[in-house]
């Protein structure tokens, strides 16, 4: 069948029908463009999920911003029904992010499942990502079953790659299926093997109802939707049921499967994955690893999650402060649907009230930033993008810092001060050889300390390192891409605090230190970065009716100094009738311009400026 | 009072294009020019715009292009008839006609002086001749001296050349020499601008593509610094950014533009800015660029209009103290109060900023007046002091 079904909302499926025996629940895990979503794509087409035409592509990706780059943010679930041998299967797609800063909503999605198909892509065999999703699985103690992609690329050597899974994974290089996503070719293999190679989930029809809560996200229409993997029992329409970390007790309005658009059940039961609805209000009720029982039926409780922790720390602000409560609403709706952001109100002398918002990482932090100024249509000042140092001071206190300009003065730092200290993490790099030096070089470069390499194939090495999150948290990643021509792959893990000389920039504009420029950095680069801060800020700053004196100091030393000289004419030269239109646009248009810029005293800084600081030119 | 009005004429013809005019214009075709066909369109056109304002009185007719000096002086003297025929001149209007330094057009300033034009405007542009070839224009500097010569001998005291500085090499030392000879020949009136780079021009074009490197804005500064100093030295007043004259001797067409005096403009890509008697809407619009495409829409429907769009209050106001602050004598309520429906300047503009640009020495404000001004220096920065006190 390869119409596009019509989802009839008053028309509830039946899937009592499917015992676990006949039910899988899996994921694929994959490094980025590895082919996961496009294989997504393509088990939902054959099972007439979806239609054939190109409109439907990445369907599992929802948001746009998604879309645009190739990446999936947002973990979903798709059923689908099968025919294998003579019996109807329900399978359960669990999607899963592909990104190392996500790897939080990796581990959700992979508790639901029983099994993983793990997905190499057979030109760039297994990435830094593949390896750490492997070892997230098989933590989870789930079957991971190896396919290899993309063998249709006249760059693909799959026997190599399935060596290298082989060599890391000890897997049987024989039992790995070949296939291409995009062309189709083998695709027909994927889910029989699924069936073949996975355990079907385990539990009991007859055991009191339990569910693990794996997901959430927030419908206007209904309120929170709950996606869940039932352990035991059954649920349906009117059972009420308990959440049992905050008892609260809620009424099933409905529940289904995503197909892959909710599509409402008669019930779900053991070994089934799919959604739930039931007047909940707000997401925050919702937390995730959770276990839902039936009122009155309480059960033992599954394994919780571990809450993810924001690594990357920035400061969000309007750049009018008459927008605060505007961009205030739009960041609680955003947060609606992504609760691994963590949301702390701000003050700032600067720039008045905002938000320190922390990230699972950069992209998620990219991703978050483009949302809110695209869907949201905010105008907004992201401050360096920081990580939370620690100070140990002389009475035996600690304190985390997460704004620079909190970082302590000199003075303090000399009178009070034991130790400052900034967190660590343990780097894993994959690159063709021929990069090592290069990779050896970025590390070192970035005050770190090289942990051990490894070949993991006769071309490819395998390198940890240990290295201050802050050197990675803005533009590492880039560099490592640019330094191996695209070809290394990168993942980390939080690895303790460690002491550290660190100093406080500041900048000062004509004399007065401007709160939000101000960044925490290792004293060995302070000079370098002072020195090239204030060269990028004069080259951002636009000319104003006086001179304008850029000045960066160290633990309030002053290390470079910069001046944008006074704007001597700006007037247009010719202006008659014909003329008067042109010019009124080119005003309003100027005006428009200025709204987004931000005034400290005198001097007018643009969004550029902000980033200025954030980013390090080699 | 019978409510002054002004009429501009886009005479759209050129023997030579400049490598920096980014005016509508064409090169006189190869066969000529269709004299009669153009004429013929510009009186249709006129007929059908001039008619609504005759309780008007025209205090001013511009002849503008292209190259005005080349059309035939009969021609020019039909406009300017059919325009009084329907909105009175005023017994002091101003009738310019704009000409370059060619022999041939130097000829026939005798001629279009019969046909009624009062006031002579030509286009020197530099002294430099090697710049002026580099230009595309084709007369030297001596040329344009001379014409100027020629011109005071037939319009005493209404005669008004253009200068450009901030040519490709020019040091600030040439352009002071240049500035000193052409004071020596100055009647009562000088426009002096800076070399502006206009996109969709040849000048642009060529500096995109790195062929043509200009001056530094703070060298362009210096000039425009010399150009106060020394033309202020010779005793005209500074009242415009790009205008100079000999206090009485101002353009009065010019003036008309940037104290909001109505106008229609006629002739290909001509702007026209009115009240619409019937609707009392203010208007902007704009003729067909298109020359030929032009002339058919006026021979078929009586005018050649390409849009016409509606000014709001709010533009009206803006547009108001952006065109009034352009003049040294800048703006007064009372003028504002024509386009802002009785609210002062006082409560339109954000006079916190106001006042901080009078602090600093900027604008003038005189209270008592009503009168918002800018200063020489105010002047020199006006474009980013009026994105801020402009609301």
């Amino acid at each position: 069948m390869n119409k596009l079904r019509v989802i009839d909302r008053k028309k509830e499926t039946d899937i009592s029908t499917y015992p676990p025996d006949l039910i899988r629940n899996f994921s694929i895990i994959a490094h980025i463009d590895h082919g996961k979503s496009t294989l997504a794509d393509r088990l939902l087409e054959l099972t007439g999920v979806i239609s054939k035409t190109g409109k439907n592509k990445q369907v599992l990706d929802k948001l746009k911003v998604e879309r645009e780059r190739g990446i999936t943010v947002k973990a979903q679930s798709a059923s689908m029904f099968y025919e294998y041998n003579g019996q109807k299967y329900l399978m359960n797609l669990i999607d899963t992010p592909g990104h190392v800063d996500f790897s939080y909503e990796v581990s959700r999605s992979l508790a639901a499942c029983q099994g993983t198909i793990l997905l190499v892509d057979a030109a760039q065999g297994i990435q830094a990502q593949t390896v750490a999703n492997f070892y997230l699985a098989f933590g989870e103690g789930l079957a991971v079953v190896p396919m290899l992609n993309k063998v249709d690329l006249p760059t693909a050597e799959p026997e190599r790659a399935a060596q290298q899974i082989e060599s890391t994974f000890e897997i049987d290089a024989s039992k790995i299926l070949h296939m291409s996503a995009k062309t189709g070719l083998g695709v027909d293999a994927v889910l029989p093997s699924v069936i073949e190679n996975m355990p079907p989930p385990s539990g009991s029809i007859d055991q009191p109802f339990k569910a693990l809560l794996f997901d959430t996200w927030y419908d206007k229409y209904v309120g929170v939707v709950c996606l869940m993997a039932i352990k035991d029992g059954s649920i349906r329409k009117g059972d009420r049921i308990v959440s049992n970390h905050s008892k609260q007790k809620y009424e099933v309005t409905e529940v289904g499967i995503m197909h892959p658009e909710p599509s409402p059940t008669t019930s779900l039961q053991v070994g089934q994955v799919g959604y739930i609805t039931c007047n909940m209000k707000s997401v925050s009720e919702a937390h995730v690893g959770d276990t839902f029982y039936r009122d009155k039926h309480p059960v033992e409780a599954l394994p919780g999650f571990v809450p993810a922790k924001s690594m990357v720390f920035a400061g969000v602000f309007p750049i009018d402060a008459d927008e605060f409560a505007r961009l205030d609403e739009s960041i609680q709706k955003l947060t609606l649907n992504d609760s691994s952001v963590s949301v702390h109100k701000e003050t700032s002398a600067a720039l008045g009230q905002g938000w320190r918002l922390g990230f699972l990482g950069t992209l998620h932090m990219d991703v978050f930033r483009q949302r809110l100024e695209e869907e949201y249509d905010a105008s907004i000042l992201i401050t360096a993008p920081t990580v939370p140092y620690q100070i140990k001071y002389r009475d035996g206190t600690t304190r985390f810092i997460r704004t620079p300009a909190d970082f302590p003065d000199v003075h303090t730092m000399q009178d009070n001060v034991e130790s400052t200290m900034e967190p660590f993490v343990l780097a894993t790099m994959i690159f063709p050889e021929r990069y090592l030096g290069q990779m050896l070089e970025l590390c070192t470069l970035h005050r770190g300390e090289i942990q051990n390499h490894v070949y993991i194939d006769e071309a490819r090495v395998l390198l940890k390192c240990r290295l201050p999150m802050a050197e990675i948290v803005s533009d590492f990643f880039d560099k490592l891409k640019s330094k191996s021509q695209g070809f290394a792959s990168f993942d980390y893990e939080e690895a303790g605090y460690e002491a550290s000389d660190l100093v406080k920039m500041e900048v000062l504009l004509n004399n007065e230190a401007v709160d939000a420029l101000a960044s925490v950095m290792h004293r060995s680069s302070s000079v370098v970065a002072g020195r090239d801060m204030a060269k990028r800020l004069r080259e951002v700053i636009r000319r104003q009716l006086f001179d304008i004196i850029i000045q960066t100091a160290a633990n309030g030393k002053v290390v470079a100094r910069e001046t944008v000289k006074q704007l001597r004419k700006n007037v247009t030269a010719k202006c008659y009738g014909g003329d008067i239109t042109r010019k009124m646009k080119l005003l309003n248009k100027q005006k428009e311009g200025k709204k987004r810029m931000k005034k400290f005293g005198k001097v007018e800084l643009p969004q550029e400026a902000f980033l200025t600081v954030m980013t390090k030119s080699e | 009072m019978k409510v002054p009005f002004s009429l501009y004429v886009h005479w759209p013809y050129c023997t030579f294009l400049c490598r920096f005019c980014a005016f509508s214009k064409a090169r006189v075709p190869a066969k000529g020019v269709e004299h009669e066909r153009i004429t013929s369109a510009l009186l249709k056109e006129l007929r059908t715009s001039l008619a609504p304002h005759k309780d008007k009185v025209l205090q001013s007719i511009y002849f503008g292009g292209g190259t005005p000096s080349l059309a035939q002086p009969r021609n020019i003297a039909q406009i300017i008839e059919a325009a009084n025929s329907l909105v009175p001149l005023a017994s002091d209007a101003e009738i310019t006609l704009e000409s370059n330094p060619t022999s041939a057009e130097v000829g026939k300033m005798r001629d279009f002086k019969q046909a009624g034009v009062t006031r002579y405007s030509i286009g020197i542009q530099t002294l430099n001749d090697r710049t002026l070839a580099r230009m595309g224009r084709l007369h030297t500097g001596a040329e344009g001296l001379a014409a100027v010569d020629r011109a005071r001998a037939l319009f005493p005291g209404k005669v008004s050349f253009d200068m450009i500085f901030g040519f490709e090499g020019q040091t600030l030392d040439q352009w002071q020499k240049e500035l000193e000879t052409v004071l020596k020949h100055a009647d009562n009136h000088m426009s002096v601008y800076q070399l502006t780079v206009e996109p969709g021009t040849p000048l642009f074009r060529d500096r995109n593509a790195q062929r043509v490197v200009l001056p530094s804005g703070d060298l362009s500064a210096q000039m425009y610094e010399s150009a106060v100093e020394m033309c202020t030295a010779k005793g005209f007043r500074h009242y415009e950014v790009s205008n100079y004259a000999v206090p009485g001797s101002e353009s009065m067409h010019n003036v008309g533009y940037w104290q909001g005096r109505q106008w229609v403009g006629i002739g290909p890509s001509a702007h026209s800015r009115f009240i619409d008697p019937s609707s009392n809407q203010r208007i902007s619009s704009m003729r067909l660029p298109d020359i030929q495409r032009w002339a058919q829409h006026c021979e078929k429907f009586g005018h050649g209009t390409a849009k016409s769009t509606v000014i709001s209050d709010a533009d009206a106001k803006q547009e108001a103290v952006v065109f009034g602050l352009r003049m040294l004598d800048g703006i007064t309520d009372r003028r504002f109060a024509s386009v802002s429906g009785g609210q002062s300047l006082k409560d339109y503009l954000h006079m916190d900023r106001v006042q901080q640009y009078v602090d600093d020495g900027y604008l003038l404000w005189n209270s008592t007046d009503a009168q918002l001004a800018p200063t020489e220096r105010g002047l020199e920065v006006i474009d980013s002091i009026l994105i801020d006190i402009v609301p």
